[in-house]
């Protein structure tokens, strides 16, 4: 018997993908906080010349957090997304299966067509399901892109405030380029996982 | 399609046997499947794999109105026993299915919950179609730690589940047996792999060369019938079995 593969086993690959790039996030936010955390020693060491810096690390920090926060809801949604999608896969499963039942029946088939139409209602029901929560995913990849964004701004500013670190200045700036590469690094993955999400 | 043959009828009585789909997929093995009614509700027996569902029910439905079957059967929790039965319960939800206490909680991996599935003791247990009254009688450990066996004492039918299976080759596929030494060669292999345990084998041949059966009815190859049922069990009380088998 020919079972195609559907939509659904399409979406469980995306999910599966989503939680990859959640993980590669996760990483960047947790070397973010680390550096963060010594960026503000750092600062606190170097005393009023690098006032403005720490005040900058620790918003970075703050950032670091919200985006492990975020992943990790987003974390649980693929997993309730997954749940849902293998339902569907089950029930479409079962479906050809019932349906290639009725096609050979010459008695008896009202039995299996009313099974098959409330089946077919609750696929629907669970695909809008699967699609409502596909939505949700997208508005929080689009939060984290904005904290990532917010991010990339706040960055700068750390290399302008490395400038004024005067006798820290050069490890100001070290630091400052450290958290450049990494916050500039989450985006492209955010921006993966949302054209992903955005294609089906 | 599979082919619904009736093997007994009396008043109002019958067993249907569903089995040999030419159209199988030679990669899934070929099961038998037995109907049993008595006025008009029916029990299945190990109803069998989710990918010979249709081919199963469609052949049921060219004898019986599927929805006066009640309840299943389930001899073990192997897949080409049971795997079906989610699709049977998208089917009738009110079906309930028997089976060895011990599968209870793994059979639903295919569908059900604990209101499905009805554990049978150890001991065995009567299971009443109607006014008609069936015995689900111990089978363990041939070959399912947790095996059981359906004997209608009216019909003089035992439902043996694997015990006496055997593996026919496309152009030895009779419903019956019809020429025991031959029909043995095929059985041979799977209980010597199967059926592991020698305890096990002569407590069931001793048991059930007490019973009164006509007919014996595996769930795979054909029906032992009259004499063919004693020499079955003969042969497979001195068939060596197991591990023994494997040493050269
Ligand atoms: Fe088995
Ligand atoms: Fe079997």
């Amino acid at each position: 018997m020919q079972l195609h593969q559907s939509q659904a086993a399409d979406d469980l690959l995306d999910m599966v993908r989503l939680n990859e790039g959640i993980k590669k996030v996760v990483i960047i936010a947790f070397h973010i906080n680390l550096m963060a955390l010594n960026a503000i020693l750092l600062a606190n060491r170097a005393g009023r010349t690098a006032l403005g810096f720490g005040v900058i690390s620790k918003e970075l920090r703050v950032l670091a957090v919200d985006l492990t926060h975020l992943m990790h809801d987003l974390k649980a949604d693929a997993y309730e997304s997954v749940n849902l999608i293998t339902v569907l896969l089950r029930q479409e499963r079962r479906k050809i299966l019932l349906e290639s039942a009725r096609q050979s029946l010459s008695q008896h088939q009202d039995a299996l067509v009313a099974v098959i139409e409330t089946q077919q209602n609750e696929q629907t029901s669970q695909r809008q399901r699967i699609s409502q929560l596909r939505v949700k995913l997208l508005e929080k990849l689009d939060d984290a892109r904005r904290i990532c964004q917010f991010g990339i701004a706040i960055s700068r500013s750390a290399k302008i405030e490395a400038a004024y670190g005067a006798g820290y200045s050069m490890q100001l700036s070290d630091v400052s380029s450290d958290f450049d590469q990494n916050i500039h690094a989450i985006l492209p993955a955010l921006d993966l996982l949302c054209q992903n999400l955005k294609d089906h | 399609m599979k082919q619904a043959q009736v093997i007994f009828q009396e008043g109002d009585l019958s067993w249907t046997m569903i089995a040999r789909d030419p159209a199988k997929h030679g990669y899934v093995i070929d099961t038998n499947e037995y109907v049993i009614t008595y006025g008009g509700e029916s029990i299945l027996t190990d109803p069998g794999g989710s990918e010979i569902f249709p081919a199963v029910f469609s052949a049921i439905c060219t004898v019986i109105d599927p929805l006066s079957i009640k309840s299943l059967f389930a001899s073990h929790q192997d897949p080409d026993i049971i795997s079906s039965l989610g699709l049977w319960l998208d089917f009738n939800p009110s079906l309930r299915c028997y089976t060895s206490r011990l599968w209870t909680s793994f059979i639903p991996h295919f569908g059900g919950d604990d209101e499905t599935l009805i554990g049978i003791p150890d001991e065995g247990m009567p299971i009443s179609l109607g006014e008609h009254r069936l015995d689900a009688i111990p089978a363990h450990f041939l070959h399912s730690s947790g095996n059981m066996q359906l004997y209608d004492g009216t019909a003089k039918i035992l439902f043996s589940g694997d015990v006496g299976a055997a593996l026919l080759p496309d152009d030895a596929n009779e419903v019956f047996v019809k020429d025991f030494d031959r029909h043995i060669d095929y059985a041979r292999g799977f209980h010597q792999r199967w059926m592991g345990s020698t305890e096990a084998k002569l407590d069931w041949c001793q048991r059930v060369s007490s019973m009164n059966i006509d007919m014996l009815c595996p769930q795979h190859g054909a029906i032992y019938q009259g004499a063919d049922v004693m020499r079955f069990i003969n042969w497979f009380a001195e068939l060596p079995v197991g591990l023994m088998t494997f040493r050269k």
